[in-house]
């Protein structure tokens, strides 16, 4: 039986290479760091390289597998590979090598100095928690990578010493989520009392073969969804957000906004999606909460999407500061995506999913060119982008058509990503969330074209000019033509992710 | 059809934007080539749409010119354009207005010259594309697209209170296109229900809306409406128009009066009446009804206007209430009615937007009490300000009549609306313009030459007369002898109210 | 009432009891002497369920290692004992309401629930099993939690330096 074991686990590390790729990276960031710190390039240039190759282990590995390392025990595992964790694994990779190249030309990053090399190691650990979360079929190994996830952002969070609300957003943002994995714990440790495994398959079989009492099943659902929403900042768990956000260096607020709630999303989906649905039924979509049947799910989540949106959107509204204006956008955004999780189906995965992939060109585009002007201006306050645009002309006109395009204004990609989600929304009737979504967008509306009428609309005196190096120029081109293109030419993100809605089992 | 024919549609929408994207290479300090080079271009784009109108035959029903490409296949959305005798005349009038609009710019805007250019071509390709669209998702795309042009235009180049007159036009019109958008999928998942697969093609659609319940009717003509209504702009949604017509320069004017007005005519007559023929006939009273109050409401909102600006915006929102009856009377003679007097609007309208912008060139007020017996100091103005007032007004003989007469004549023997009180009520607004537009007039050109400013003003040049000209031409054109554009339309208008009721809608030949 | 639930509901006393204390208590050293309480009584409840290698393990690194640190740090800061720490209390009655309401659910689902009980099973090696299920079915996990903590360190260091960073600017 040993033997049996040892060499299961022994065949899934095949399987494992990315994840490990990502664990080698983060070592040999830690000893390089130790003998070369003063090298400005060397440990971006490591992060860098151990991203791709992660990358090209992902692309490369082999198949569909489900259930590695699992042991002679029990025969179903931890962990699997899917079209559906692929997907959001390539999604974390795209943002964490933007990140590294963001953080190139960061200043708040640069003049960190002696401490530059934590921030490069924690990035990687960071992306490994996100590796592990979009693939976790166990709640213990969930509940861990979740707690790296969590550790690595909160020293990510207020790296920056010396700046006060640095410190701030992470002592924040540690009390917060303390709370709220410490909720997720207790949700979980419900499940296991219930059904005796941590296994999500097992707790499905268990679940749907056993009468459970519901009462004890809805508080470990809503604790669970609790837990993950606030990494995806659900409201009414949003409230670290625009703190953290604000008070994070820039290039980790725009990490944040894309890939750990990309990966707090595909946790999100795959749990409850395992454990709750019922397989034996033949129609999905009516039956996505069947275990759960005597609670209305999906009306409560329903409710929070709205809440979360217009919450978010209203907030935004009064917002000054552009980087908290886009934190409080990104809660909204958050609320938008929600709404697909209501559906479930199919359908409503694959709008998730086409947003994420979107959101990501966008939001990253819009952080990035953020981080820049405030690099030079020394401000993030909006009054000061005045008569910027014909300043900085490019910077002006890229920052513009990502915030048309996050409100979702054709023909950028963000309408493509609406309509996607609205469309699903409307096919599972769920007509009066798209009419809201549709609303919310109008209000978002207002709060982008604030930024762009004072680029744009207003003159100022101010001397400023910007000479935009080649590499920065490039980087805000290759996330400026996808945010241009997919809302002209999407079919390539539309097969990806129709491809990528398989959940291992389904 | 020969391949050529296929693609001059096309080249119709796309050639402006080409155009922008070359207007970027070139050196912003050269202003004249620049003005020269979007002249030329637009200028094309007029030529080629001359060649849709020559090459129309106004004898086929359906769509001419039909182009189809695959563009997103797992939705069934497809590059589908295509005209008929009603998209014909307003792309025309699109076409013909935009190169006078950018001829009236060669003095008025001097600063960003290119930027302006270059939004305002994009501007055209998305009119343009709006009117061809035979696909409603294509449709949206030029819909939405356009909003971002005009809102800068307005924004950048606008008076005192630009940026709250951009922001307020951006938020209503996205506001209602967006509640469209909904309903446009809904149609969509709808066609998925009925014939296996999702599409949002204009003449699928068509086909399979008309099975739906009458209460899914009902909202999405709602939400379709709407989003017309607020671009028309159908009273109580008119409020926008006022502040975005005084601020936007006087290009921006034109244009938006012009042009943008009619798209949300267009698509209440297109879309409205054709995928929703049951509910239209419903509701026909009630649009009628807000049509009139419009009518009523904006002439009498103009006569107490001291801006001459302001003055002329209200008179759109009660021009268009003429539309909207026109087009809800449902009879042959008001829709045809209702199309002409879009054009009239456009021309006469803009040529007032146009001779505003030009003595607020002059002046830099607009206020009617600033002015007053210029008539000696400025005859050419003069004269041709009170052409372009008398055809705005409905002077027989100028293009005006022939609009609001045909719509009077249609709405007062319209079945759908059964009741002459229709007709009476928005004949008074034909008076309420006379007093309006001759009132302003009056107190503009005649009367005493009090204020020394106005003593040294100069008269038209021969650019501000040539780019006048042609408007002046078309508008006596259109008032003597309408059958060249009408019978362009006449078949098209036919097939819609046939396909809205063929039992209620008389098909009288005229 | 058995003899085993008597003492299964004596440690439990004793850990919410310590527990409170270490939050309410005004002085810190009293908190962290509390703490010790705590920690044992976490001890002595892994006993009861015959986890005797963790019970010890529990014993010497919390309380051996941990607790003893704390309290090293404590002493040794000047002055702190002094320190009167906040411990005012906010929000009292909407705090009782919600907590009242959470904790009464709690209590409802545990005393209704019918929870799946894991046969007995008496290991005579507690020792030899976690350490087959941490190299075969949980190896991912421990190496996990290996890096989850390596990353704790890094932190807790560059929180440190960031600290000594910033006196040295001051002494500047």
């Amino acid at each position: 039986m040993e033997n049996n074991s040892i060499q299961n686990i022994l065949e899934s590390l095949n399987y494992f290479t990315p994840e490990l790729a990502l664990m080698l990276t983060f070592f040999v960031l830690l000893l390089v760091d130790l003998f070369f710190r003063k090298s400005k390039y060397l440990l971006p240039a490591i992060s860098l390289v151990g991203f791709i190759v992660s990358g090209y282990l992902l692309v490369y590995t082999p198949d569909v597998k489900g259930f590695l390392f699992s042991t002679g025990m029990t025969n179903i595992g931890l962990y699997v590979i899917d079209p559906f964790s692929f997907f959001f694994k390539i999604l974390i990779l795209l943002a964490m090598i933007y990140t590294i190249l963001f953080s190139l030309s960061s200043k708040e990053i640069n003049e960190a100095g002696g401490n530059r090399g934590e921030y490069y190691v924690l990035l990687s650990s960071f992306a490994l928690g996100m590796f592990l979360l979009t693939s976790t079929i166990d709640l213990l190994l969930m509940y861990l990578s979740f707690e790296l996830v969590s550790l690595s952002s909160y020293i990510l969070a207020g790296f920056t010493r010396n700046v006060k609300r640095s410190a701030e957003a992470s002592l924040k943002y540690i009390i917060f989520g303390a709370v709220a994995s410490g909720a997720m714990l207790y949700g979980i440790s419900i499940l296991y009392g219930l059904t005796g495994t941590t296994n999500l398959y097992l707790i499905n079989f268990y679940l749907s073969n056993q009468n459970i009492e519901s009462l004890p099943l809805v508080i470990a659902g809503l604790l669970i969804i609790g837990g993950i929403g606030f990494k995806i900042s659900m409201a009414p768990f949003h409230f670290w957000t625009p703190d953290v956000y604000e008070g994070a260096p820039i290039t980790i607020t725009a990490v944040l906004s894309v890939a750990s709630k990309a990966a707090g999303f595909a946790l999100l989906i795959r749990s409850l999606k395992i454990m709750f649905i019922d397989y034996t039924a033949t129609n999905l979509q009516s039956s996505a909460w069947a275990i759960l049947s005597q609670f209305k799910w999906n009306e409560l989540i329903a409710g929070l999407a709205v809440l979360t949106m217009t919450l978010g959107n209203l907030a935004a509204l009064w917002q000054s500061n552009l980087k908290r204006m886009l934190a409080y956008s990104s809660i909204a955004h958050a609320g938008y995506m929600l709404t697909g999780f209501v559906i479930l189906d199919n359908q409503g995965i694959m709008a998730i999913l086409i947003y994420f992939f979107i959101y990501l060109f966008m939001n990253l585009g819009a952080f990035f060119v953020v981080m820049l002007i405030a690099d030079k201006l020394g401000s993030e306050e909006m009054e000061d982008y005045t008569g910027l645009g014909y300043k900085a002309p490019f910077l002006g006109v890229s920052l513009t058509i990502f915030l048309i395009s996050l409100t979702g204004i054709p023909p950028t990609a963000g309408f493509v990503a609406k309509l996607y989600l609205f469309g699903a929304l409307i096919k599972a009737k769920w007509i009066w969330l798209a009419v809201i979504g549709v609303l919310n967008s109008v209000i978002s509306l207002y709060y982008y074209l604030k930024v762009v009428k004072n680029m744009f609309l207003r003159e100022s005196e101010i001397e400023y000019s910007h000479n935009l190096g080649h590499g920065n120029l490039l980087i805000t081109l290759s996330l400026l033509i996808p945010t241009l293109l997919f809302g002209i030419y999407f079919k390539p993100i539309i097969e990806f992710a129709e491809q990528s809605v398989r959940i291992f089992g389904f | 059809m020969m391949p050529m024919k296929n693609y001059i549609l096309t080249l119709t929408i796309f050639l402006p934007l080409i155009g922008a994207v070359l207007l970027l290479f070139i050196n912003n300090e050269k202003k004249n080539l620049l003005r020269y080079f979007s002249l030329i271009i637009s200028v094309i784009t007029f030529i080629l749409s001359l060649g849709l109108f020559f090459g129309y035959r106004d004898n086929q029903v359906g769509f001419q010119f039909v182009t189809k490409f695959e563009w997103i296949k797992s939705l069934n959305i497809s590059y589908h354009i295509g005209i008929d005798g009603i998209s014909l005349l307003l792309i025309l009038l699109t076409t013909f207005l935009t190169p006078i609009t950018i001829l009236s710019t060669w003095e008025s805007i001097q600063t960003k010259v290119k930027e302006f250019l270059f939004f305002f071509l994009v501007l055209e390709t998305g009119m343009i594309g709006v009117f061809a669209s035979l696909d409603l998702f294509l449709f949206y795309i030029f819909w939405e697209a356009m909003l971002i042009p005009m809102y800068f235009i307005i924004g950048i180049w606008g008076g005192e209170n630009r940026i709250y007159a951009a922001i307020k036009f951006f938020l209503y019109t996205m506001f209602g296109s967006l509640l469209m958008l909904v309903a446009i999928i809904a149609l969509g998942v709808s066609a998925m229900n009925q014939l296996g697969y999702f599409t949002t093609d204009y003449t699928v659609l068509k086909t399979i809306s008309s099975n739906l319940l009458y209460s899914t009717q009902l909202l999405m003509f709602l939400a379709f409406a709407l989003s017309f209504a607020i671009k028309v702009p159908v009273f109580p949604f008119h409020t926008w128009l006022p502040d975005a017509h005084v601020e936007a320069p006087t290009a921006g004017s034109v244009i938006l009066a012009g042009v943008l007005l009619k798209m949300g005519t267009y698509g209440l007559l297109r879309f409205c009446l054709t995928l929703f023929p049951q509910i239209s006939i419903d509701l026909a009273p009630y649009l009628s009804v807000l049509g009139i109050i419009g009518i009523i409401y904006g002439a009498l909102v103009s006569m107490v206007q001291p801006d001459m600006k302001k003055l002329i915006a209200y008179s759109s929102v009660s021009h268009l209430g003429f539309v909207v009856l026109g087009i809800f009377a449902m009879t042959i003679e008001s829709a045809q009615g209702a199309l002409i007097q879009m054009i009239n609007h456009g021309l006469s309208t803009g040529a007032l937007f146009l001779l505003v912008g030009m003595i607020y060139d002059r002046r830099h007020t607009r206020l009617i009490s600033e002015f007053g017996g210029i008539a000696k100091v400025v005859p050419i103005y003069s004269t041709i300000l009170l052409i372009v007032s008398l055809s705005s007004i409905g002077l027989p003989g100028l293009n005006g009549f022939i609009g609001e007469f045909l719509i009077l004549i249609g709405t007062f023997k319209s079945s759908v609306l059964n009741s002459y009180w229709y007709a009476a009520f928005a004949a008074t607004g034909v008076i309420f313009a006379a007093v309006y537009l001759l009132w302003m007039y009056q107190r503009v050109v005649f009367g005493k030459l009090e204020n020394q400013h106005n003593k040294d003003l100069k008269d038209l040049n021969s650019r501000e007369i040539g780019l006048l000209l042609p408007i002046l031409l078309l508008i006596v054109w259109i008032g003597i002898y309408p059958s060249t554009f009408l019978n362009k339309s006449e078949l098209s208008i036919k097939n819609i109210l046939k396909e809205v009721n063929p039992t209620k809608v008389e098909l009288i030949k005229k | 009432m058995t003899t085993y639930d008597l003492i299964f509901y004596l440690f439990a006393l004793i850990i919410l009891v310590s527990a409170f204390i270490v939050v309410a208590a005004r002085n810190i050293i009293y908190s962290a002497f509390s703490l010790l309480f705590t920690f044992f009584g976490v001890a002595g409840i892994y006993v009861l369920l015959n986890a005797d290698f963790i019970a010890v393990v529990q014993v010497i690194i919390y309380v051996g290692g941990i607790l003893v640190l704390i309290i090293f740090g404590v002493m040794l800061t000047n002055k702190i004992t002094e320190v009167e720490i906040k411990t005012e209390s906010f929000q009292v009655l909407p705090s009782i309401i919600i907590s009242g309401i959470i904790g009464g659910t709690l209590v409802a689902i545990f005393t209704k629930t019918n929870w799946k009980v894991a046969e007995p099973q008496i290991l005579d090696k507690t020792v030899t099993e976690i350490g087959r299920f941490l190299v075969s079915h949980y190896m991912i996990l421990f190496e996990l939690a290996g890096i989850i903590l390596l990353v704790a360190l890094i932190g807790s260091v560059m929180i440190a330096r960031k600290e000594k960073l910033e006196t040295e600017e001051v002494e500047k």
